[in-house]
């Protein structure tokens, strides 16, 4: 550390090349942070506007110090912020609610509480984007050339000198009268700092504009290969990126396979075996199905017991099966969960999908699972044997997909049980209320 | 410019009578509120029910002002905390509220205990009845008058055991001014922050998530904390302004420390909005019943307007006005802001407590299905303010002050911890 055995003030080491130009400034070294916060009020007090302090670390109180005004940087970031906000619920509105509305469940497309976390995130991202750029931005970095760069002193900014800079552009600025300034507020050395006469060592180094360049350049190339393949046909298979998870070492069903005598991946049964819980004897049970003579028919009743089965809950295995309180109750309740998005609780046909698809101006009715027959209204389901509802509710009718993967067969017979009770219920009289409660809904 | 200092020669950093002062005052408010409160109860002819819903809102009021600042005691000996350090034993003095108010809680506890039914729908009969409460039943041994009377001790003893722990080792120091006691306490923070935060989960459970005892979630807890935290930093605020007002400690805390006070009051605001979507979204999202029960009854009916205020005047008005850097700094706006997070942390309480007042049971058949607090038509369901509300919060905000009058005496900052010099010369960048 040659600098600590200086004289300390007035002195110009000329550190400076000798080819000079143009005075820039004045730079001061002080020894603290707080000798240089002094400084800085005392320049600032002398009426000097065109001056910086320069530390290796944030200093408390500089900015009062030297009077600079409190940055508008955080009303900046809370208008980005804001920004993002709004811009995230706007996306979701025009992607979920107005360009692309899905009707899921019946579920609202718009929706202000499932929009909030998108909107969060995007506010954060923002917010933290403009508070980033935007210091860069106030700052004026980064700045690749400065004229106190050519100080050698001043490299050591970054570890453990404290600065002040005046510049001779500012009004007050007096080489001498200002140098006596900066002595007298206590620096330890003082230096000229004049412009490089070289104006090429303004520009921006070559290789800095050469990799800005090549990495914009090469950002663009996966914008131009989507722009291509959107714009031509090719009968080349399609690249793969990740070629061990496109063709993974496995076989999926119906791909070929030497290794068997078939030449199949797909191994059956073992004939005369059946999985277990898939014997499936029961066939009024499993598929609704009595067994005749003249052929199949739909059974009208409901089975005799559960399969002694190990498909079927334990409690119920190998028990009667009684059409009971307790059936009914398991049936509404797994009716209202399964059935109900389309055909409503009251089983009319009019549930939540078909509630959303009119409010958007279409027209989809579920099955009217309660409508008795009559000249204008066919009255399907209520003249469907049992077996043939059960049939429906496995594997679907129309647009309605099957519901064995989802339902038990136990379970789908007690939806059976409770469509049969809504429909008596729906289509009820007043007769049909207890004598003793009929006063009551008069 | 300095990086510390030391006390000013004319600061007056001696509590003198101020503390009592205050909790003559509290005594005061404690028993004409009280009896205010009990006759009023009285008149409401539900067998006190009204009474007791109050008193537990009241009360989560003031024992959560406490847990907010035990939490700032704590994390400032865990982080090495120097802002903090002017304003820790006013903190301490909140902290050290918890016996008192431990003991004032034993109006509610000890009745739960004796047999009164009508707070707790767990030790409602109906409670047991499986045809009604099949679910409910199974946390039944959990919610016992007994079990519930035994964890109210243990939760008093830890939290009382803590905050006697740090006030006496830092008034230790103010003796001594041995720079090993805050080694010694920075040590048992970190055990004392897991204990303490593990203490308030199952605490808030217990006292407010249990008057809805069949609804769950697991993040309650730290929502309480957060809500907490915000009425405990609004409350530090203005104990600091009283103080300095009465001529205390007027040049050792200045506006650097109440713009850090009102930061973590912002942070707090948001924080408490965090989660408490968090807790929404995910219930709300996963649509179960058990879950959505306790929001239709805040979402829909009479409530949803409390709801709404809750979100726009405990969040979005004091969120996006703390976020400046003046209202905080500006002593004036602070305690603007401290007040209304104050009365908007009780409107807070009453949301979490109030709607589980109105018991109703559902039947079908001819048999009763539901029953208790959130079930039935949402209709039957009313916010319904009524005087005793107000009173029984006045009166515990009595015990609160009487607790922290208690512990306002002596030094009323710690004049030999090691921190002090760099809390003092404490400066916002």
């Amino acid at each position: 550390m040659s600098d600590v055995t200086e004289p300390p003030a007035g002195t110009d080491p000329s550190s400076a090349p000798a080819a000079d130009g143009e005075l820039y400034g004045l730079l001061a070294e002080y020894d603290t942070p707080g000798e240089l916060v002094e400084a800085a009020r005392k320049v600032r007090d002398a009426g000097y506007t065109d001056f910086d302090c320069y530390s290796p670390f944030p200093v408390h109180g500089i900015d009062p110090a030297m009077g600079i005004k409190r940055t508008i940087l955080p009303l900046v970031i809370f208008g980005g912020g804001f920004a993002g906000a709004s811009g995230g619920l706007l996306l979701q509105w025009y992607c979920n609610a107005y360009s692309w509305g899905w009707n899921i469940s019946g579920k609202p497309t718009w929706s202000i509480p499932a929009n909030i976390p998108i909107a969060y995130e995007c506010a954060i991202l923002l917010a933290v984007l403009t508070s980033f750029f935007g210091m860069w931005a106030f700052n004026k970095l980064p700045q690749v050339w400065h004229p106190l760069f050519r100080v050698d002193r001043f490299t050591r900014v970054t570890d453990d000198g404290f600065f002040l800079g005046i510049e001779a552009r500012d009004r007050h600025f007096d080489a001498d009268k200002t140098k006596a300034l900066l002595a007298d507020a206590g620096s330890i050395a003082i230096e000229h700092v004049y412009l490089d006469p070289d104006p090429e060592q303004k520009r921006m180094p070559k290789w800095i504009m050469g990799l800005i360049i090549a990495s914009t350049a090469f950002a663009l190339v996966p914008f131009a290969i989507a722009a291509k393949a959107r714009n031509s046909k090719s009968s080349e298979p399609h690249i793969h990126i990740f070629p061990d998870m496109d063709f993974q070492q496995k076989f999926k069903s119906d791909q070929a396979n030497d290794l068997f005598a078939d030449g199949r991946a797909n191994r059956g049964e073992i004939t005369g075996t059946v999985a277990r819980g898939w014997l499936e004897e029961d066939e009024v049970f499993y598929h609704g199905l009595e067994h005749a003579d003249a052929g199949d028919s739909w059974t009208t009743g409901f089975p005799k017991q559960y399969p002694d089965s190990p498909a079927i809950v334990p409690e119920l295995r190998g028990q009667p099966f009684a059409v009971d309180m307790k059936l009914l109750e398991r049936g509404r309740n797994r009716f209202n969960i399964y059935c109900t998005p389309c055909h409503g609780y009251d089983g009319h046909g009019v549930g939540m999908v078909p509630t959303r698809v009119r409010q958007g101006g279409g027209n989809f009715d579920a099955r009217n699972l309660v409508e008795a027959p009559s000249a204008t209204a066919p009255g399907v389901a209520i003249q469907m044997p049992n077996g043939q509802l059960f049939n429906t509710i496995s594997n679907g009718f129309n647009r309605m997909m099957g519901y064995a993967a989802q339902i038990p067969a136990g379970d789908r017979w007690a939806i059976v049980a409770y469509v049969r009770a809504l429909q008596r219920a729906q289509n009820a009289s007043h007769d049909d209320v207890p004598v003793d409660q009929q006063g009551s809904i008069k | 410019m300095s990086l510390t200092k030391s006390l000013h020669p004319d600061e007056k950093y001696k509590a003198g009578k101020l503390g009592t002062t205050m909790s003559l005052t509290g005594a005061a408010l404690v028993v004409v509120m009280g009896v205010l409160s009990l006759i009023l109860g009285g008149a409401h002819g539900d067998n006190f029910k009204r009474f007791f819903y109050a008193f537990v809102v009241g009360w989560s009021f003031i024992v959560s002002i406490s847990i907010g600042m035990m939490w700032l005691v704590i994390l400032h000996h865990l982080t090495r905390s120097r802002w903090s350090t002017v304003v820790r034993r006013v903190a301490e003095a909140i902290a050290g509220a918890f016996p008192i108010i431990f003991l004032s809680g034993l109006g509610f506890i000890l009745p739960v205990l004796f047999g009164y039914k009508d707070l707790y729908y767990w030790a409602h009969p109906d409670a047991h009845n499986d045809a009604m409460n099949h679910v409910l039943i199974h946390k039944l041994g959990w919610l016992s008058p007994s079990m519930f009377a035994l964890r109210y001790v243990i939760y008093g003893g830890i939290y009382s055991g803590l905050a006697m722990y740090f006030s006496r080792k830092s008034r230790e120091q103010d003796e001594s001014g041995d720079p090993k006691l805050s080694a010694t306490m920075r040590r048992v923070a970190g055990p004392g922050m897991i204990l303490f935060s593990f203490t308030t989960c199952l605490f808030a459970w217990d006292i407010l998530m249990s008057l809805a005892p069949k609804w769950y979630s697991t993040i309650y807890g730290v929502t309480f904390w957060g809500s907490g935290c915000i009425a405990g930093f609004a409350t530090l605020a203005l104990i600091v302004l009283w103080l300095q007002r009465n001529g205390r400690l007027v040049h050792s805390i200045n506006e650097e420390h109440y713009h850090d006070i009102g930061k973590w009051m912002f942070s707090f605001t948001f924080f408490w909005a965090y989660t408490a979507f968090s807790q929404f979204m995910l219930q709300w999202y996963g649509n179960m019943p058990e879950e959505t029960n306790w929001y239709k009854y805040r979402m829909f009916g009479d409530w949803q307007w409390v709801s709404i205020a809750i979100l726009v005047g405990y969040w979005a008005f004091p969120f996006v006005f703390l976020m400046s850097r003046w209202t905080k700094r500006i002593v004036p706006s602070l305690v603007f802001f401290a007040v209304w997070q104050l009365v908007f942390h009780w409107l807070d309480m009453y949301w979490n407590a109030m709607p589980s007042y109105d018991w109703t049971v559902v039947t079908h058949a001819a048999t009763s299905i539901n029953a208790g607090p959130l079930s039935g038509p949402i209709s039957q369901h009313h916010v319904g303010f009524t005087p005793v509300d107000i009173t029984m919060w006045l009166a515990l905000v009595g015990v609160l002050l009487v607790g922290i009058g208690r512990g306002l005496k002596g030094n009323l900052i710690p004049v030999k911890d090691p921190t002090l010099g760099l809390s003092l010369a404490h400066e916002q960048l």
